[in-house]
């Protein structure tokens, strides 16, 4: 599904991602883990198209997209769910998704669907203006947005970042939902939520991949992780 | 005193005409168009050649002067205003100053320098508590009005106005739900160009025409702009009125400070609510 | 991304004009530059006549103190003939009411501009960006609005007023020829001043400030005053400017603070190149030519103008000085003489 090779991004002078390659199968869900600044958050939108790398190549389905723009990748079926919940606030709930719809040519009432699919409470919220939402509403309401349309591959950041402990279980609980439906890259502090849903675990640090996780109980020794963050 | 109010009102709807598209590109495209009166001024020009064509019909002639500036528009901000995206202040003005000089120059060019006189359309007057007030400058007021109106249902229930208040909130989420946000914003930009001409021809016959007039205009409009938010809606209609009111009351007492004491009110606001650009 | 291009790094933009162009020490060099401006001057006015260079290199000086504000740190007023009126107008007034005595004429509008700029300053300096801009541009309204209107009985509003001044000594402000030496001497004397301060660790200051102010206040310093000083300087600058043309013309009336005058400074700035006292020179002299000669030529000039302006904007940003300078670099490099710039990157 995605394929990323060698990649080098920048801002301005300051290189924040060194030589980045990993690779994500179709249905899987790859998390990335590391300290803040490590470049996480600069992989995700890169692969998105909001960075251009200066180096490397990115083969999404088979093709290279490096230097595509996002709006382009949304048609292809890669959606972005940034840090921070960020929704459309002074729209209400069943806007927001309806902006998605319009976009991805969904009948309206096919992509509500979908997204009170996934989390049924959500119904009562659809006049609701999103920036009144909580932060787990909101996170849920940005999950199930990037179903509209034909989603493949999620990129999406930080979700239980601020979240209460039950919201986290039940974040965890859609996520693990989509599991096999979507192909997924993750990016997560959560170690529990990486250990429960990851196929496939990568350490980000300083810009580097310093480590491939491919055995789970790996993780549960997060002292032995310590050299590598 | 009820005339000055009433003609605050008229300028201030005219003011609310002009400084709407300016404050929209702001907003949006978060360039600051010092051409923006230039298709004030094209409109004023297209609405006398079309009465010359339609002998006296001021409505028709109005509207097609209106549509005409759309083309105009597009132009100008596919040529120019794209490529200022996050360009710094000075280019932009002197980029954007130089369509003005360009548009001027043709304007003069086509038309000549002299100013024409126009006309009261309706010339009929409204009878009221003993007085009597011209319709037209109520029929203006009116206008500005139900435009407010018209604005506050476009962006609130049309597709491209919630695309549009999405944005101005987070360019970046809506691009990644792949639209061109760029396009939306182009059609704000030509509305708030269509509207600036229709501030013209409705404000043409009570004014006087002559190819510099834009200027004069661009920098109350910049002054109602700030004073009532960039980007704001609410907040420009208001400032709109505002300061039409305050044009009319200070010209009733001291006819040259008008525009001044706008600038003044405008210098507050700016000391004590600096913008952010 | 540009790897062919050497990495720019924050000491190329505090730099003098590159070793290369110049390579005599300083002190010859400023003696150089004085004789370059002042034939440069010379020779232009048996082509024009010597009021009309009279005129360029007021308006020159008036260029070099906008650009002091706007090229060395980076704040773009759309008000600065507020201080050009000011300095008119102090100078006119005094000659009228109180003496005729040049030197204190000059003197009164200097102060008055400096004065002015010193109380305005402190509200307008805060503010950046458009703010910046817009709030100039009120306040040159107002200034605009006062001597139009309310001080209508000292200034005579519209019709402006005569300015007559009495010689005094050698200093005869009657005789063109007088005045033109005058002037010039007065903006070599600008332009050493000016050079001495942005190329002094103040110049480097504001120029940082220009870049980024944060840091600069990190780094301790009280960037608020300094803007400050720098705007109290471009006004005063402005204001003698303001003087000159007073007794130049020997006349003073509102047009010296018409607010639609500023866009021919910034152009000026602009098309010789911001940021550098050689390229407002240059550009003053640029745009004065176009705006007095251009419409004699060709019949549709502002067009022209705002044309070569888009060009100029979206093409050639550095300006004419600008892209001279950027000529002679290339020429350089090419030849192989210069060590390379500080902060080049080794070219791979």
């Amino acid at each position: 599904m995605l394929a990323v090779k060698n990649l080098d991004v920048a801002y301005g002078h300051a290189k924040v991602l060194h030589d980045v390659s990993f690779n994500v199968q179709k249905g899987q869900m790859a998390f990335f883990i590391g300290r803040n600044g490590a470049g996480k958050t600069t992989l995700l939108k890169t692969i998105m198209g909001l960075l251009k790398p200066q180096n490397g190549s990115i083969t999404y389905q088979e093709k290279e997209i490096s230097g595509s723009s996002p709006e382009q990748l949304y048609l292809q079926g890669m959606r972005y769910v940034a840090q921070e919940k960020k929704v459309f606030g002074n729209l209400t709930v069943r806007e927001n998704i309806e902006i998605a719809a319009y976009s991805s040519r969904e009948p309206l009432d096919r992509a509500l669907e979908k997204v009170t699919g996934i989390y049924p409470k959500l119904k009562g919220f659809l006049n609701t203006k999103a920036g009144q939402l909580s932060g787990g509403q909101r996170q849920i309401l940005l999950v199930g947005r990037a179903l509209v349309g034909d989603s493949n591959l999620l990129l999406i950041d930080e979700p239980t970042q601020g979240l209460a402990a039950i919201v986290i279980e039940e974040v965890g609980r859609i996520l693990s939902g989509l599991k096999d439906r979507v192909s997924a890259v993750i990016v997560e502090q959560n170690l529990a939520i990486v250990k429960r849903l990851a196929d496939r675990i990568y350490i980000l640090k300083e810009g580097k991949v310093a480590k491939e996780i491919v055995d789970k109980s790996e993780i549960s020794d997060t002292r032995g992780l310590e050299e590598y963050l | 005193m009820i005339y000055t109010i009433l003609y605050g009102f008229t300028i201030g709807a005219i003011l609310y005409f002009i400084s709407i598209g300016l404050s929209l590109t702001f907003g949006t495209i978060r360039v600051i168009n010092f051409a923006h009166t230039l298709t004030y001024t094209i409109g004023v020009y297209m609405l006398l050649t079309f009465i010359g064509y339609y002998k006296g019909f001021f409505f028709i002639s109005g509207s097609l002067a209106v549509l005409v500036v759309i083309p105009i528009s597009y132009v100008i901000e596919r040529f120019i205003i794209r490529r200022l995206y996050g360009e710094s202040l000075d280019y932009t003005f002197i980029a954007t100053f130089a369509v003005t000089l360009i548009g001027v120059d043709t304007i003069k060019w086509i038309w000549g320098v002299s100013p024409y006189p126009l006309s009261d359309p309706i010339g009929a007057y409204l009878a009221v508590w003993g007085m009597t007030f011209p319709l037209y400058r109520v029929f203006i007021v009116l206008i500005a009005i139900l435009l407010f109106f018209a604005l506050d249902l476009f962006f609130k229930k049309t597709i491209v106005g919630k695309i549009v208040v999405a944005a101005l909130e987070d360019k970046d989420g809506v691009r990644c739900l792949g639209i061109n946000v760029d396009k939306y914003f182009s059609i704000v930009f030509i509305l708030g160009s269509a509207l600036a001409a229709l501030g013209g021809v409705l404000y043409a016959p009570i004014s006087s025409i002559h190819p510099y007039m834009g200027l004069s205009v661009l920098l109350l409009s910049f002054a109602v702009v700030i004073v009532g938010g960039m980007g704001n809606l609410k907040g420009t209609f208001v400032s709109a009125f505002a300061l039409g009111m305050v044009m009319a009351i200070t010209a009733r007492y001291w006819s040259q400070g008008a525009e001044t004491m706008v600038f003044i009110v405008m210098a507050i606001v700016l000391i004590f609510k600096p913008i952010d650009i | 991304m540009d790897k062919g291009k050497p990495l720019q790094t924050r000491s190329d933009k505090f730099r003098e004009p590159p070793a290369g162009l110049m390579s005599t020490p300083m002190k010859e060099r400023r003696m150089t530059d004085f004789l370059v401006i002042a034939a440069c001057f010379l020779l232009l006015t048996p082509i024009l006549s010597a009021h009309r260079v009279t005129d360029f290199m007021i308006f020159c000086i008036f260029v070099m103190s906008f650009d002091l504000m706007y090229g060395y740190m980076g704040r773009l007023s759309f008000g600065h003939m507020l201080f050009l009126g000011t300095g008119a107008y102090c100078s006119g007034l005094f000659i009228k009411y109180v003496s005729g005595n040049p030197i204190l004429a000059i003197f009164v509008g200097i102060l008055g501009a400096c004065a002015l700029g010193m109380l305005i300053g402190l509200i307008i300096v805060r503010t950046t960006g458009a703010c910046f801009s817009l709030i100039n541009l009120a306040f040159n309204q107002i200034g605009f609005f006062l001597v139009l209107s309310p001080l209508r009985g000292i200034t005579r509003g519209e019709d402006g007023f005569g300015v007559r001044v009495s010689s005094f000594s050698f200093l005869n402000f009657a005789n063109p020829t007088f005045k033109y030496w005058f002037v010039l001497l007065c903006l070599l004397l600008v332009f050493y001043l000016l050079k001495r301060v942005t190329t002094s660790p103040y110049g480097i200051l504001i120029r940082s400030i220009k870049e980024d102010e944060t840091r600069v206040k990190f780094l301790g310093y009280n960037t608020f005053f300094y803007k400050w000083l720098t705007f109290v300087l471009a006004g005063c600058v402005g204001g003698l400017a303001g003087t000159l043309s007073a007794l130049n013309y020997n006349f003073v009336n509102p047009n010296s603070m018409d607010v639609h005058s500023n866009v021919g400074v910034v152009f000026a700035s602009l098309i010789g190149g911001a940021g550098n006292l050689y390229g407002a020179l240059v550009g003053g002299v640029a745009y004065m030519l176009i705006s007095n000669f251009l419409p004699i030529y060709i019949h549709r000039w502002e067009m022209f103008l705002g044309f070569s302006l888009l060009i100029i904007v979206f093409k050639f940003r550095k300006g004419i000085w600008g892209n001279i300078q950027g000529i002679w670099e290339y020429i350089q490099k090419r030849k192989g003489v210069g060590r390379p710039e500080e902060g080049e990157a080794v070219k791979r």
